[in-house]
């Protein structure tokens, strides 16, 4: 049979508009992050200073001032968060991968799976109901527990997707030597998932350093410094919520810049996650 | 010729699901002598080695009945993790942990059973059981890099003195060689040679030549029977059993 001449060039011109469009469609993906980067650090890198991350915000009217009590806040609050959500995670994530055959793997998954999906505003409602109710005040710690809840299906999925990668052999290696169920995990399969699973706490950080929704009903917001976490702190993002909606042109400088802070932590964080898996 | 025994196996009988693997095998092990299992594949030789260091307790879907004396002891019986620390294991294919350096792996035994050692005795161990698998002077210079940077057979040798560190009475193989080039195997049959002095070794393989080389007892399994078990030599010079001459000229395998 003789090539189709004519049959071959449409083909060719099909195969390169289809190969076009991958690249185009691929650029035109950055139009948004582009502006939306060039608009925050239009607007935010005049004050984003060393006053940024050491001064109180300054009253309405007087220029100048940072972010301290937000900054602090968000950190308090997160690193709560991940003090509850990372040992649980890896529980829950160690069982899955693990107990494959157990009644309720199927429905822990599940359940991982629906968190998840849940809008994150439902947490703050939930964490409302369970802690900020109850103690008739809104705190810092009910807001780590209802971003530790948003960190944890992140945690559990990535030790559960790593513990899945390390080969059955190591694990008859352990056993091999005499070791017992515990010390194989805690000595053999989790470090050797140790880069996948620091990514995914990263990942899990960087998602809740910026929620905002389940803030609103737990840590309230705070004008003052507050190291309390039984108290009502305040956040970064709630900081840039309230500055934003504002009438003050200060504040929204103030939220300019704290939206870009936000955004040089979440891509640092990114950044590293990508670099701690090669 | 008569030796001491090291294992009794009598009567063993392993099933998965109702499979008879391993249909009522009696043969006793000797002490300080390579001892090779060989037959076509599915023959049952990886099962029942594996029985004797109880790595069927990780799959609840095996079944060992019968009886495995060690030293009086039923192994059948004992506790698994003790078992294993006097019976060691080396597998297909290379397995040093990823997370620990050449020299926590030589000390891994160590490590996972949580004993605690000095550091003269971690490094007297560690170069000790080096020596003995011939990797001592490839690997000195980098003892604290990753295992895994390792060649195949130098990884091998490296699960070898890991095994032996934890200096066990007997050494199971199950095909050490088999994911190894010819040069990693000769290394590797020329130490099995120089551990049997110290240690009872039981080997799985498939290749012939190599259970001819090494092994001074073999075991012919077929289909998850006995066929035969002798002296290596007798077994290749006058084998008593028509299916294992077969074997033993390729007609089948």
């Amino acid at each position: 049979m003789n090539p189709d001449k004519s049959n071959l060039k449409k083909r060719l011109l099909k195969n390169n508009v289809f190969y076009q469009s991958i690249k185009l469609f691929s650029y035109a993906l950055l139009i948004p992050l582009a502006f939306i980067l060039f608009y925050i650090i239009k607007n935010g890198i005049s004050y984003l200073n060393l006053d940024f991350l050491i001064k109180m915000p300054a009253p309405v009217g007087e220029t100048g001032g940072g972010a301290l009590n937000a900054i602090i806040g968000s950190f308090l609050i997160v690193g709560l968060s991940g003090l509850i959500a990372v040992p649980l995670g890896i529980l829950i994530g160690i069982f899955l991968a693990e107990f494959k055959e157990h009644k309720i793997n199927d429905l822990t998954r599940l359940s991982i799976e629906t968190l998840q999906g849940i809008p994150s505003i439902i947490y703050g409602i939930v964490a409302y109901v369970w802690f900020v109710m109850p103690f008739g005040k809104f705190s810092g710690i009910s807001a780590s527990i209802a971003l530790a809840l948003m960190m944890l299906p992140m945690v559990a999925k990535a030790t559960e997707e790593s513990m899945k990668m390390i080969p059955y052999t190591l694990k008859e290696a352990s056993y091999a030597l005499g070791a017992n169920y515990y010390s194989t995990i805690k000595k053999v399969i989790l470090p050797s998932c140790r880069k996948g699973i620091i990514s995914g706490i990263l990942i899990g950080i960087s998602r809740i350093l910026g929620e905002t929704a389940p803030l609103l009903f737990t840590a309230f917001g705070n004008a003052f410094l507050n190291f309390n976490m039984a108290k009502p702190i305040n956040a970064l993002p709630l900081l840039i919520y309230n500055y934003a909606s504002s009438p003050y042109q200060e504040w929204h400088q103030i939220a300019w810049s704290s939206s870009l802070f936000l955004i040089i932590i979440v891509l640092g964080l990114s950044i590293i996650a990508k670099n701690v898996i090669k | 010729m008569k030796k001491d025994t090291i294992l009794t196996v009598e009567n063993l009988e392993i099933s998965v699901k109702k499979n008879k693997i391993i249909k009522n095998i009696s043969l006793s092990f000797y002490k300080n002598n390579v001892t090779a299992i060989m037959g076509p594949s599915g023959c049952g030789k990886t099962t029942l080695i594996r029985a004797l260091n109880r790595m069927h307790d990780l799959d609840k879907s095996f079944k060992v009945k019968g009886s495995i004396t060690f030293d009086t002891q039923n192994l059948l019986k004992s506790d698994p993790i003790l078992v294993r620390q006097q019976i060691g294991m080396v597998f297909q294919r290379p397995n040093p942990f990823p997370n620990m350096s050449i020299y926590e792996n030589v000390l891994a035994g160590y490590i996972l059973n949580g004993i605690k050692l000095s550091k003269d005795e971690k490094d007297s161990i560690v170069d000790i059981n080096l020596k003995k698998v011939g990797l001592y002077d490839e690997v000195s210079d980098n003892i604290h890099r990753k295992g895994s940077h390792l060649s195949g057979g130098q990884q091998q040798r490296l699960c070898i003195a890991r095994t032996l560190a934890m200096k066990p009475k007997v050494l199971l193989l199950d095909e050490p060689t088999s994911a190894l080039d010819p040069k990693a195997t000769t290394r590797i049959e020329n130490l099995i040679n120089e551990l049997k002095k110290e240690v009872s070794i039981i080997m799985v393989t498939h290749n012939i030549e190599q259970a001819s080389r090494v092994s001074d007892y073999t075991a012919f399994l077929y289909l998850g029977d006995l066929i035969e078990y002798n002296t290596t030599e007798t077994i290749f010079t006058v084998p008593k059993d028509k299916r294992t001459e077969e074997y033993l000229s390729r007609k089948y395998g």
